[in-house]
């Protein structure tokens, strides 16, 4: 990356003129996009189609609705608003989001950053090595290592065990406190790595004409760096967002899902009714909410941010 | 030409991706024409594996060009159910050859996975071995036979000797009541405060387990069942359904079953089998009647199980009726729908049912002899001293409702008895919950209230 | 796809000057005895931070060597390669690594391939839908693929894709083409045109003058996407769980799971270095990608304040 040059200098957005052949020149022009658009097409429309259409069957794994699914509109979708385990599992999500994407691993990352900056060398490249560390692992790696970590014999009830405290089964009595603090864990680095990049761009001199106007530090934080990054932090806030909505390992290894439904994030009920319970249909509609609501926050962060496409 | 030039460029380097998939690709796509067998392996179940593997190399030894290809699922039940199902959601994937719970039968013939067998059944001379109640067990709602029994099974109270000796209890344990069941747990958790006095299986995760072995083994021995036989209904709030709830409240209230966090793992099953009981961690087991098969022999071997161990029937709630019960299953041999030669598929399934390969089967999983050769052979009956009183239980034994959407109703039972194991619902909000979930799937029409 | 490919964007969406400026902009020491005990307290609240992080790793670094491991951490008593000894079977280890190999690979290839072909043209040439086509790409990025998984099986139901090896290659291919095509066409732009306006006048077609020219100066760039699609397949555990049924096709993320599912709570210590062994070369290539766009954090880059 540092090999190529700043884009400052490259004149683009012109097209070539050497090529005198205003007629097909277009059709050759776009064929190389062609194996994106088929795959795209393929692979990334056609699930969202058919998660449309699937959604208005009663299709099932098993029985006579797997032999001759019926089209029956929209009752998978009356069925579910009308559910309190989807509910339930629209709140969890929320809930799961808000806790781990948004005020954990955003707050927990500034924090870093922050501290990373004002720290000593080598502890700042181990600790920060070590959060990235977190965030490298397969998340399947990381979902055993924080499942062993809450056990109920594991490592958190030795350390309260030494404090002198009794611990608990926190995969069964906290389980959504724990798959967010495990999201929270594994997904900080990225938030670290924006903020850190993104400080690095405060210009000095605003910082220290605030610290000549008597500015303490946390008056500073507040009242310079955080507006001078405000639009690095809405961006994190929307790709850990949308990450989040997607975290379905994380929770099937820790918890899958429960107990009972107390950890089901739309992602584990869509595959819980869908392919457990065998009501294909009716999971189809539970992943096509969830599809609509990524949906959403993408046209979010494109409206609001609008990222320079050309 | 210079396109040609990237062209071929990329399709060099797909041809690499594609010989690097094809070396670990598997056997799939190389055995054109091979029989296709999907079975289920887990640590403590590994006869169904060695069985097929004896009959792959047989059937192949005896059909010179033939192949068998077999595709061992290993996931608890519960997944395994799941990974069948997406297997079967394709005919390219779908088995030729199934291990099938009879449970799942009349559902999977009706959705089209399963072919009728009785053609190659009425040609095979093994076929009027077997008993009345395991050709019944294979058949589907049309009255054709899909699957060919591999043996039954019955479910019974396992209880430890010493465990109750400690705790003052007679070591000829003999309830006659669920009553009797709770406080004879009670006097375990008041004499030996670490030993777990009742497990019964209540997790949602355990699936069919649970219904089974667990909350049908109570609904039976009330006045209730699943299905009216009679009107053909299914049954909403009857007090058997409340009942059956009740008990398990009563354990989690009073503390008398396991640790629900330990309980709520998918591994509980293997870990009360293996660990718990016998290291006498257990005081009173409700399970099935193939656990002694892995302490026989093997990883999980215990030779002092048979001395440890007691076994007592089931009773009924208040002892009346027959006074006991017991639920019956078992599991099969099926043929998938897409079998390419399904003659072929079939005499794979007889070489599997071999009067060897039968007993040895039946031994190394336990199962009550469905057959009379087996039946009626000294060796099994020497085999294991379990089978005795598991094959006494027959009398008294309940079968699950064989409808098509049974398995999908059966699988809502465990979330009722998850809620209210863990206290998140009361017998009476889980039952109303399940009863919801019930109409949803057969429809108001198809229901009766209890 | 994954969270680590998103970092990206982020990046390519700003050139890395913002990398020589985070060197440059250490701030200027204003108090010095003020700031000396101010370091001192951020180091011991970063060293706390940092303990919490390294506490679940360690439990998966002792235990794999532990001859008697918990599930809890712990300094083994014995020190052995026994767990690691065990797992290294074919079935249950090697044969596994190799699916994933060719699962990533075939990903990484298509992804790249596809994704080049795409990005020339947009940054080339300007098109009229050019627009809306990077919107939708734009948008592709943000969709929650695993909530997409119930329909994909669907889909591959009716597509004869079930337990293919390439199907489980051409979906995540194209789950990965979005991202990735945002990312080459940015490193596209930085290539300067110039240089391919002189081998058209040589009588170059422009399909030969992004192999000669553009590509081998965006090599780093083709790198980063390509370990970064990589990687993201390494990891993917949802995908092959759904749709891949053969334990000979399983990546080692599925075949792990199974293990996990069977042994979890008896072999911990097996576990712990079955983790090891597939968590190791995601790591070594994450530190290639560090080594190839520059440093420490450069990969997250910056997003424009």
């Amino acid at each position: 990356m540092t090999a190529v040059a700043p884009r400052g200098t490259v004149a683009r957005g012109r097209g070539p003129a050497p090529r005198p052949r205003p007629a097909g020149r277009t059709l050759t022009r776009l064929l190389p996009l062609l194996p994106a658009v088929l795959l795209l097409a393929a692979f990334m429309l056609g699930p969202i189609v058919y998660s449309l259409y699937g959604s208005l069957t009663d299709r099932a794994m098993t029985g006579p609705r797997a032999a001759n699914p019926q089209f029956i509109g929209l009752d998978n979708y009356a069925e579910l608003f009308a559910s309190a385990d989807f509910w339930n599992s629209l709140w969890l999500t929320v809930v799961f989001i808000l806790a781990s994407a948004v005020i954990g691993q955003n707050v927990l990352g500034m924090a870093l950053a922050v501290l990373l900056r004002s720290s000593v060398k080598p502890l700042r490249s181990i600790v920060g090595g070590l959060v990235v560390l977190a965030w490298v692992l397969p998340e399947i790696v990381a979902a055993f290592a924080l499942y062993a970590f809450f056990s109920t014999d594991g490592t958190l009830n030795v350390m309260l065990g030494w404090l002198g405290l009794e611990g608990t089964s926190w995969l069964y009595s906290f389980p959504l406190a724990t798959v967010i603090i495990a999201n929270i864990w594994r997904g900080t680095a990225f938030s670290m790595m924006v903020y850190n990049a993104a400080l690095a761009e405060v210009p000095p001199e605003l910082t220290e004409a605030a610290t000549i106007d008597g500015a303490g530090a946390w008056q500073r934080f507040t009242r310079v760096t955080l507006p001078v990054i405000r639009r690095s932090i809405s961006t994190n806030l929307l790709l850990t967002t949308l990450q989040t909505l997607g975290v379905f390992t994380l929770i099937w290894v820790m918890t899958g899902g429960g107990p009972g439904t107390q950890s089901s994030t739309l992602p584990v009920l869509a595959y819980q009714e869908a392919f457990k319970f065998a009501q294909l249909g009716y999971g189809t509609a539970i992943a096509t909410v969830t599809l609509l609501i990524g949906a959403a926050f993408s046209v979010v962060y494109i409206r609001i941010l609008k990222p320079e496409v050309d | 030409m210079n396109r040609t030039r990237t062209v071929l460029g990329l399709v060099g380097v797909v041809t690499l991706t594609a010989a690097l998939a094809g070396c670990s690709g598997g056997e799939g796509e190389a055995n054109e024409g091979a029989i296709r067998v999907a079975y289920q392996k887990t640590a403590t179940f590994t006869a169904m594996d060695e069985l097929m593997h004896t009959a792959k190399k047989e059937y192949e030894a005896a059909n010179p060009g033939r192949t068998v290809e077999l595709v061992p699922i290993e996931a608890e039940q519960d997944q395994y159910f799941t990974k069948l199902a997406l297997m079967n959601g394709s005919p390219d994937t779908a088995p030729d050859v199934i291990y099938e719970d009879t449970f799942q039968i009349r559902s999977d013939a009706a959705a089209g996975y399963l072919q009728p067998i009785d053609d190659y059944l009425a040609d095979w001379d093994g076929w009027e071995l077997y008993d009345e109640g395991s050709r019944q067990a294979g058949l589907g709602d049309d009255g054709k036979t899909y699957g060919v029994s591999l043996g039954t099974d019955t479910r019974g109270l396992y209880y430890n000797k010493d465990v109750f000796e400690a705790a003052g209890l007679p070591t000829d344990w003999a309830p006659k009541s669920w009553d009797d069941i709770l406080d004879a747990a009670r006097t375990i958790k008041k004499a030996s405060p670490d030993v777990v006095p009742m497990n019964i299986y209540a997790s949602n995760v355990l699936g069919e387990a649970t219904s089974m072995q667990g909350f049908e083994m109570l609904l039976y021995g009330t006045e209730d069942e699943l299905l009216d036989t009679d009107s053909n209904a299914w049954v909403t709030g009857s007090k058997g359904f409340l009942d059956a709830l009740g008990f398990y409240e009563t354990l989690a209230k009073e503390d008398l079953g396991p640790d629900p966090a330990a309980a709520l793992d998918a591994n509980w099953g293997t870990k009360v089998s293996t660990e718990l009981l016998p290291a006498g961690g257990l005081g009173i087991a409700l399970d099935g009647s193939w656990l002694p098969s892995q302490w026989i022999e093997g990883e999980n071997e215990w030779p002092e199980w048979h001395d440890t161990l007691g076994f007592a029937a089931m009773p009924t709630q208040d002892g009346g009726g027959d006074g006991f019960t017991s639920m019956s299953g078992g599991w099969t041999l099926a043929m998938g729908a897409n079998a390419d030669d399904p003659q072929a598929a079939f005499d794979f399934i007889a070489q599997a049912l071999t009067p060897e390969n039968a007993l040895f089967y039946h031994q190394e999983a336990g199962q009550i002899a469905v057959r009379s050769d087996v039946a009626e052979n000294q060796e099994y009956l020497d085999y294991n001293a379990s089978f005795e009183f598991f094959s006494s239980l027959v009398p008294y034994t309940h079968f699950r409702p064989a409808t098509p959407d049974y398995s999908q109703i059966s699988s809502n039972i465990p979330v009722a008895t998850e809620a209210v194991f863990t206290g998140q619902a009361t017998p009476a909000e889980a039952q109303e919950q399940y009863d919801s979930a019930l109409v949803g799937i057969v429809g108001e029409e198809n229901t009766q209230a209890g | 796809m994954s969270d680590r490919t998103s970092t990206i964007s982020i990046v390519t969406r700003t050139p890395p000057i913002a990398v020589h400026r985070a060197r440059r902009a250490k701030p200027v020491s204003v108090a010095s005895p003020r700031r000396g005990a101010h370091t001192l307290l951020s180091s011991v609240i970063l060293a706390a931070v940092g303990i919490l992080f390294l506490i679940p790793l360690l439990w998966i670094a002792f235990a794999s060597f532990d001859g008697d491991p918990t599930v809890s951490m712990r300094l083994p008593e014995t020190w052995t390669l026994d767990n690691y000894a065990k797992v290294m079977t074919w079935q249950l280890t090697w044969q596994p690594l190799l699916n994933s190999i060719a699962i990533s690979l075939g990903t990484a290839v298509i992804t790249v391939v596809v994704g080049v072909l795409a990005a020339y043209p947009l940054s080339r040439y300007r098109m009229r839908f050019q627009r809306s086509f990077m919107y939708g790409i734009l948008f592709g990025t943000g969709l929650p693929i695993t909530a997409m998984m119930v329909p994909v099986y669907a889909l591959f139901v009716s597509l004869k894709l079930l337990d293919s090896t390439w199907g489980v290659i051409v979906f995540m291919a194209a789950t990965s083409l979005p991202m990735a095509i945002w990312m080459l066409k940015n490193f596209m732009d930085s290539v300067p045109i110039s240089l391919e306006e002189a081998a058209w006048v040589d009588g170059a077609s422009s399909m030969q003058a992004l192999r000669r020219i553009v590509l081998p100066l965006m090599r780093p760039g083709l790198a980063v996407v390509f370990i970064f699609v990589f990687t993201g397949a390494w990891g993917n555990f949802f995908v092959p769980f759904v749709l891949l049924f053969t334990a000979e096709k399983f990546p080692a993320a599925v075949s792990i799971f199974n293990f996990f599912g069977q042994y979890g709570s008896i072999a911990y210590g097996q576990l712990a270095a079955y983790s090891v062994l597939y968590a190791t070369p995601m790591i070594l290539l994450y530190v290639i990608v560090q080594r190839l766009s520059g440093g420490a954090f450069a990969l997250a880059g910056s997003v424009k304040g």
